[in-house]
């Protein structure tokens, strides 16, 4: 060994490049604990959207303006405490809930086109986002998004409080052809999605697999099973099309924000 | 062949050697580097101080740093607000007066109208625009892709003075407000289909009267019996040339067979969300948007007169001749 | 310990030759690919309402065929390389890295039929179904075992600088792949994640940042430490500088993946703290640059005729650019403005296009001569290809840059009434002029990687006659 391995490097880094088993552990323990330290947190941390197994919400308590906690069923709708006992009855307002049949059906195009690519769903705090698209997204509305849809790049506006901006008619005619509505748009045309029936199978597979989740999976007293059962006949005769637009009429409007609260803290 | 002191300075390399030639030497990291890594090592420790940098649970929360001299802890929440109020102290004396004002009162405050003019136009393009095009001018739709019935215009043209439901301030609010769907009964099977083709061909001219068909089938309750429309339910003038649909006689025979919104498969579809019930837009938006629509030109003034039969067709008078009155 | 001298190892470099070749022409796919999308963007007529190459669809094809195919061959080709030379021994398995090259291109083959028909877990950069991750998994387990192994057995007393940035490579990515796509399948063309919102984008972002950190960064590192010494034939400039580089990197770019999420649903801490780190990585980042950029100090000169050392000295200009782009856009109220625009595509192709692409270029020039024992078909063209490459590449990013920060501006725009100065569309059309240039400068790029293709295609040709064999490896 050269005397410059003692000069230059410390004795333990000189150790560290003979041993081919020392390096890789360490190697592996360095690039573990960054990770580690950022995504462990957001398990147990309140504010996170992740509902614990005794629904608490590790404690995520979002307070009014007059500093009382707004309780967590307020948010997320719940159908043990809501007046409105079914995702039928569901109405805006009543917290956040998880995709009807025709809705999820939707989420799976949406996914397979790629929308994401070029759409975000995630509004930020700022003025301008809540001019344009609304009230800044929280965690809970997506906590049932498994495999999450904020996307990254805005090559079209965001989509997180889309639902009743338009008809069912324009988005048909929007999506077939957007440029027919809108010249100026880059949005490739969709149209095939109206020849294209929904895939029934699929969808109550995908029902079945969103109540077996280990992270905030669909209640079981919500996606029953003859709710599931009887998700096929729901959506009979539907398209593709008839599905992506009743998700994106789902987007956004399931929360009643209070002007003011902070959503976030 | 190891090149122990190769380096011009006579640096020597750790004397290492791998594949023959590979080397290095033992120079020291430049100086300006080792303080920029002390630098971005204390930075990082004082930012973490002084951000909500570290996941630690406090108060049912997590711990949100120490706060910057002056202005306190820092979360994005109130970051957003403080950027909100200078927006707020520029607009809400503005809005303060729009608060209580009606469309008509904000039309005849020239300030007021201007700054209206200005915020409506992001509202009415996020919004509107996506049905009755740009500036109000119109989607139309190219025939080749759609199916018949889907041709002509998305919604109205709202930057002429043809109005389906009337041009009045009041009546634009009321539009925006509570949302419109016209209806129009499908005449499959009620008119006969060669009385279909006498009618079409009659509308088309813009002589609906001209057949005494025109009474007989009942359209004289919608359209009026001068077949100029009326107001009250939406019914288009049939005599002036502007088709919102499709004004080719195929077209007309279309509108006429299933209907407007009749529920019949076939039938146009004419729906103007109810922006209200859809929690999209305040009521101070939605007076400033009648007031925008208003003003691309078209609008008429309160209880006016019907308007004047516009004789180009809609196409020409959307993008040439906007003005009004 | 000069052990390389005594004897000359007979390598095992076959596997090598092909990694490279394919490397060669993957980059003239993917970089199509990529202007063909670019040119969907400026002109949407070109989605020619076919489902299979809607913009949804290709894009994803463009950045696994950048990053996967032309990326990850680069990397084996280079890592097999390296791992054999500065070890002084054979692979450990030959036949296990045979192995992975027929599984590596497989999946390509896989990710070119499946991503078209929409299969798609909607993670950018794991979009490929959850039994191509299976098959993902197994093989990047292989190269991974492969090249630790190989460095076990390696006859030097001790490991190089390039093997530690492409151990970190393998570990990294293991992790990252693996927790990233825990999915549950529902046929076997769909699946959904097991992590929903906030949990599933922080983790996304740990790969989708590590992904570039360590793979399209670290991984190359690896390979800038060998050629740049290589090809200019001189030391690496600073020891002490390699290490520090290595742990600092190694340590903390795994904390940056949150700068991706500022200002999102996440808690504040989260995006706070990757944006604090991400500032603190451009010393570390720049270590690196400096040490390559340094190691030719003396040498300069020879950029005036050695056109594949151009290319490793361009590649590093570029790192160090877009090590400092990347974290002001780090900064939090940058990224308010940068997030959603262009100005994250046009670093992304900084560091793509500038960066890796280059180094890759260089890499491959020099293994190509080096692995067939035989001179370029012609250097002339190495030189145009530079050319064309830089060309390209400056009108990308250039075109991005100026379109995402006016997009940014556009949108966020108040006019004196405290109103929105643009409406959405009109971002849009504005943004038109930008695609079409970014498209050109994509052409022009892609270009360079036909010529190479040529070149490398040709000189193997020229090798093979003048041998009459290609089995013989390649002695420096
Ligand atoms: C090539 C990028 C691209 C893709 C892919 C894309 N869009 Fe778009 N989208 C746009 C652009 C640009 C706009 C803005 C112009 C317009 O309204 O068409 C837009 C607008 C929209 C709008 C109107 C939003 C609003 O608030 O005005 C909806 C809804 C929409 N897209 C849905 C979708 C869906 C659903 C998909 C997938 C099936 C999709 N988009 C795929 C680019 C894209
Ligand atoms: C989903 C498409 C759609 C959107 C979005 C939309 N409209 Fe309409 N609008 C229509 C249709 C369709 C009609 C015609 C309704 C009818 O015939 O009953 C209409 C009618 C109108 C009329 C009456 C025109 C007349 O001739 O009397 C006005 C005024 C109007 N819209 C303004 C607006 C404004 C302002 C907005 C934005 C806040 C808006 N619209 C958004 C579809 C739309
Ligand atoms: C129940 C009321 C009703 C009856 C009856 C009715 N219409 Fe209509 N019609 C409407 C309404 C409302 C509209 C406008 C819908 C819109 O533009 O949104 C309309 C639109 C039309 C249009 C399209 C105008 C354009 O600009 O494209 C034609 C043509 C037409 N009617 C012809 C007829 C004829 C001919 C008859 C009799 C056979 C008839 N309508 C009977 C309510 C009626
Ligand atoms: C001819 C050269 C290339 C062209 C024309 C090109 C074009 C494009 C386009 C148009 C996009 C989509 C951007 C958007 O959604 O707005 C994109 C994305 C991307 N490209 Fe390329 N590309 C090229 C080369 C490369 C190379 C060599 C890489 C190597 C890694 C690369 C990596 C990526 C990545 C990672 C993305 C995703 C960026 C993001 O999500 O923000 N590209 N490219
Ligand atoms: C210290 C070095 C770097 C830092 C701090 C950094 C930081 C960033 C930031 C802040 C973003 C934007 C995130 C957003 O707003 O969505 C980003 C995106 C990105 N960067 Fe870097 N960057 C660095 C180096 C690089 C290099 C060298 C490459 C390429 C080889 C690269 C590739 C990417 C890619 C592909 C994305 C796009 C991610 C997406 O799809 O949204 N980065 N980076
Ligand atoms: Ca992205
Ligand atoms: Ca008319
Ligand atoms: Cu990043």
């Amino acid at each position: 060994m050269s005397d410059h391995d003692h000069i230059y490097s410390t004795k333990f880094q000189d150790k560290i490049e003979q041993k081919t088993l020392l390096m890789f552990v360490l190697t592996a323990i360095a690039v573990a604990v960054g990770g580690i330290v950022e995504i462990v947190p957001l398990f147990y941390l309140p504010n996170t959207g992740l509902a614990s197994a005794d629904g608490s919400f590790n404690n995520t308590s979002h307070k009014d303006l007059q500093g009382n906690a707004i309780p967590m069923d307020k948010i997320v709708w719940n159908p043990a405490t809501s007046v409105h006992k079914t995702l039928e009855d569901w109405v805006p307002g009543d917290g956040v809930r998880p995709y009807k049949p025709l809705e999820l059906a939707g989420r799976y195009v949406y996914i397979r086109e790629g929308c994401f690519l070029c759409h975000s769903q995630m509004i930020r705090p700022f003025r301008d986002e809540k001019d344009r698209y609304g009230h800044y997204s929280i965690a809970e509305e997506s906590m049932y998004d498994h495999t999450y849809q904020w996307g990254s790049k805005r090559t079209g506006p965001d989509l997180a409080r889309l639902a009743g901006k338009y008809s069912d008619e324009w988005h048909r005619k929007h999506l077939k052809y957007p440029r027919d509505v809108v010249p100026e748009s880059v949005m490739p045309n969709f149209f095939f999605l109206d020849k294209n029936p929904i895939d029934t199978v699929k969808l109550t597979k995908t029902m079945e697999v969103m109540t077996k989740m280990p992270f905030n999976p669909v209640p079981a007293n919500i996606y029953t099973p003859e709710y599931i059962a009887g998700a096929a006949a729901q959506v009979e005769g539907k398209t593709e099309m008839d599905a992506v637009i009743a998700f994106l009429q789902s987007l956004g409007n399931q929360v009643k924000f209070e002007e003011g609260v902070n959503y976030r803290d | 062949m190891s090149e122990n002191h190769n380096s011009a300075g006579g640096v020597p390399t750790t004397g290492h050697v791998w594949d023959d030639d590979l080397g290095d030497f033992v120079n020291q990291p430049p100086k300006w580097w080792m303080l920029g890594l002390t630098a971005s090592a204390i930075w990082v420790v004082v930012y973490f101080a002084m951000y909500p940098s570290i996941p630690v649970a406090i108060n049912g929360s997590y711990w949100h740093g120490l706060g910057l001299p002056g202005s306190g802890q820092w979360t994005a929440i109130k970051e957003l607000a403080a950027d909100q109020k200078a927006l707020d102290d520029v607009r809400q004396p503005y809005e303060d007066k729009l608060k209580a004002m009606t469309p008509a009162q904000i039309l005849a405050d020239a300030n007021l109208s201007e700054y209206v003019a200005r915020s409506g136009k992001v509202l009415f393009s996020d919004n509107c625009a996506a049905c009755h095009g740009q500036n109000g001018i119109g989607t139309k739709q190219e025939g080749s892709k759609f199916a018949q019935r889907e041709q002509g215009y998305m919604a109205p043209i709202l930057n002429d003075d043809d109005w389906l439901y009337g041009g009045d301030i009041d009546t634009i609010y009321e539009t925006i407000s509570g949302g419109r769907q016209g209806m129009m009964v499908a005449h499959e099977g009620m008119v006969s289909d060669a009385d279909i083709d006498t009618l079409a061909n009659a509308v088309a001219k813009g002589e609906p009267t001209s057949t005494p068909l025109f009474a007989a089938s009942g359209c004289t309750a919608c359209h009026g019996e001068d077949g100029k429309g009326m107001h009250a339910m939406g019914s288009a003038n049939l005599t002036d040339k502007i088709w919102r649909f499709d004004g080719s006689v195929e077209g007309i025979k279309q509108t006429i067979k299933y209907g407007v919104n009749s529920g019949n498969p076939n039938a146009r579809i004419a729906i103007m969300p109810n922006f209200t019930e859809a929690g999209k837009l305040s009521a101070v938006e939605m007076k400033k948007l009648a007031v925008y629509v208003y003003k691309f030109g078209g609008g008429q003034p309160s209880a006016a007169p019907e308007a004047a039969p516009v004789a180009a067709d809609a196409a020409a008078s959307a993008a040439s001749e906007p003005a009004a009155q | 310990m000069e052990a390389t001298n005594a004897t000359p190892v007979k390598y095992d470099m076959d596997v090598v030759r092909w990694f490279t070749i394919m490397a060669a022409v993957y980059a003239v796919v993917g970089t199509l690919v990529g202007v063909y999308v670019a040119s969907e963007l400026a002109f949407p007529f070109l989605n020619f309402d076919i489902p299979e190459i809607t913009f949804g669809r290709l894009r994803p094809l463009h950045t696994n065929a950048v990053i996967f195919a032309f990326g990850g061959c680069v990397l084996m080709a280079t890592g097999f390389y390296i791992v054999q030379r500065t070890g002084a021994t054979k692979l450990w398995s030959n036949t296990m890295a045979w192995f992975t090259f027929w599984g590596w291109n497989l999946i390509i083959v896989l990710a070119v039929i499946t991503l078209p028909l929409g299969l798609s877990q909607g993670k950018e950069y794991a979009e490929l179904p959850w039994w191509v991750d299976i098959m993902i998994a197994v093989v990047w387990l292989s190269y991974g075992l492969n090249y630790i192994m190989t460095i076990g057995i390696r006859k030097t007393s001790h490991i190089y600088v390039s093997n530690w940035f492409t151990m970190g490579m393998i570990v990294m990515i293991t992790y990252l792949h693996v927790v990233n796509s825990m999915a549950i399948p529902v046929d076997w063309a769909t699946s959904y994640s097991i992590y929903t919102g906030v949990q599933d984008a922080m983790i996304q972002w740990w790969w989708g940042h590590n992904a570039v950190g360590f793979y399209l960064t670290g991984g190359f590192l690896g390979i800038m430490y060998y050629f740049i010494p290589k090809q200019s034939g001189r030391p690496v400039f600073s020891y002490r500088l390699s290490v520090l580089h290595f742990w600092t990197l190694t340590f903390g770019y795994v904390w940056l993946g949150a700068h991706h999420l500022q200002y999102t649903a996440l808690p504040d801490w989260t995006g706070s703290l990757g944006a604090a780190i991400s500032l603190a990585m451009i010393i570390p980042s720049w270590g690196g640059a400096m040490n390559g950029m340094m190691t030719l100090s003396g040498a300069w000169d020879k950029l005036r005729t050695d056109y594949i050392l151009r290319f490793l000295v361009t590649a590093m200009a570029f790192y160090a650019m877009s090590t400092f782009d990347g974290p002001v856009m780090a900064i939090k109220s940058v990224n308010a403005l940068s997030h959603y625009t262009d100005w994250t595509v046009g670093h992304v192709h900084a560091g793509a296009l500038g960066w890796m692409s280059m180094i890759s270029f260089g890499a491959i020039y020099h293994m190509t001569k080096k692995l067939w024992n035989t001179e370029m078909y012609s250097d002339k063209l190495v030189n145009i290809h530079f050319w064309v490459a830089l060309i390209g590449a400056v009108t990308y990013i250039v075109a991005m840059w100026v379109s995402g920060i006016m997009q940014g501006l556009m949108w966020r725009d108040y006019d004196e009434f405290g109103t929105l100065t643009y409406t959405f569309v009109e971002s849009v059309s504005a943004m038109h002029p930008y695609y079409v240039m970014r498209a050109v400068g994509g052409a022009i790029f892609n270009l360079g990687t036909w010529i190479m293709l040529f070149n490398v295609v040709m000189t193997v040709r020229q090798a093979n006659a003048a041998s009459g064999v290609n089995a013989v490896a390649a002695k420096a």
